[in-house]
């Protein structure tokens, strides 16, 4: 119990901090005007913000154990999904009272999807180098 | 297994950092550009064609250059027939330069006899003009904006009509229409009159000349050879500086 509570309440400031920096702070500078461009940014800022405290949060957790990249791991794939979701698969459409606007962000997804590749080899990485480091101690002991 | 963890994480986060940048540099940098339609859109009339002539200056005043731009408008009829599709292409805009362009619409009347839209000329209607911009912006991202819009055509020959060809000589036929297209009429009326067995017994010539918003209702006069009185229908040829067209078949009970 008196491992735990230093890790909930780390959890609890993290993800307090990364709901303000990601969705608070941007609704204030931005919402308003990015509102009338882009209807439903709201949301999908929501949604995203949502998503990473909760992976902060459980990643801080379930921090010592395997189990943190696994969250990871799952961590990439759901951003992946997330940010093919919310560009549209890289063909983003805006109507603007009469004028349409089409945009091919397929090589700003193909970046952001880099990431996630990038996040998952290292998330691997890091589990193989977890279990290879645990079995070396209880070989050890 | 740690150096390779750790070169994934820089990796990471410099990928991070770029598409941070380059996220905020493409929003700043496409709030600098500048789309000006200062001057008067320019009309002119040569060999049956209408051209708009419409100057415009974009300025890039962004970090990244604007590439394969293509502004092309086109104009439909109501039954959707293309009448006009007119491209202007700007290969490059660097950044920092500012280029000055003409993008001209064209409507050729010859054209729209040829395709059947001979209605243009008689009723006024809305023609529907769209627009499509294309361009590649900072060479990753292709983007294109269109719109619709509609246009009211004015008819050159709208309510046209004529009246009953005077009973003795000297004959003469009273003929009316009013010019509500946006260019004037100048040229000449060509008549033929044709009796009951479809023969021609009378024609007639007249010189026009009409401006834009005016009408016209004069009395042209004509030479019967056969019997005024048998007089089955009129057809009238037009032959402008902008068309050419007839016959109009009118038919007289």
């Amino acid at each position: 119990m008196r491992g735990i509570l230093p890790k909930v309440v780390k959890a609890t400031v993290m993800g307090l901090l990364w709901f303000f920096l990601l969705y608070v702070l941007p609704s204030l500078l931005l919402s308003e005007l990015v509102e009338q461009v882009m209807p439903g940014y709201t949301q999908l800022l929501r949604a995203f913000a949502i998503i990473i405290v909760f992976f902060v949060v459980v990643s801080e957790l379930l921090a010592g154990t395997i189990f943190q990249y696994a969250l990871k791991m799952g961590k990439a794939f759901v951003f992946m999904g997330f940010f093919i979701y919310s560009l549209n698969g890289g063909f983003l459409a805006l109507d603007f009272e009469m004028v349409h606007i089409e945009a091919d962000l397929r090589v700003y997804l193909a970046m952001l999807l880099t990431i996630d590749f990038l996040g998952l080899a290292k998330s691997l990485l890091q589990a193989i180098d977890f279990l290879a480091k645990k079995t070396e101690r209880q070989l050890a002991i | 297994m740690k150096y390779a963890i750790r070169a994934l994480g820089w990796a990471t986060a410099a990928l991070w950092i770029l598409v941070i940048l380059f996220s905020g540099t493409v929003v700043y940098s496409a709030m600098q550009i500048g789309m000006n339609f200062g001057e008067e859109p320019e009309m002119t009339v040569s060999n049956g064609e209408i051209t708009m002539s419409i100057p415009f200056s974009i300025s890039n005043g962004g970090l990244y250059d604007i590439s394969e731009l293509n502004i092309t408008t086109f104009i439909a009829a109501e039954d959707e027939t293309v009448i006009s599709r007119s491209t202007t292409t700007v290969p490059l805009i660097s950044r920092g330069d500012t280029v000055n362009k003409t993008h001209d619409i064209s409507i050729s009347l010859d054209d729209i006899v040829t395709k059947n839209l001979t209605y243009m000329l008689f009723n006024d209607i809305n023609l529907s003009v769209g627009m499509f911009v294309g361009l590649t912006y900072a060479y990753a991202i292709p983007l294109t904006i269109s719109t619709d819009l509609s246009m009211p055509w004015g008819a050159p020959l709208n309510n046209l009509a004529i009246g009953e060809i005077s009973p003795t000589p000297p004959y003469d036929l009273p003929l009316s229409f009013e010019n509500h297209a946006f260019f004037g009429l100048n040229g000449t009326i060509s008549l033929e009159i044709m009796d009951s067995l479809n023969e021609l017994i009378g024609s007639g010539t007249t010189d026009i000349l009409v401006q834009p918003g005016g009408g016209y209702d004069d009395t042209i006069p004509v030479t019967i050879t056969g019997d005024p009185s048998d007089v089955a229908e009129v057809r009238l040829y037009f032959d402008t500086s902008i068309f050419s067209f007839g016959p109009v078949v009118i038919p007289i009970e």
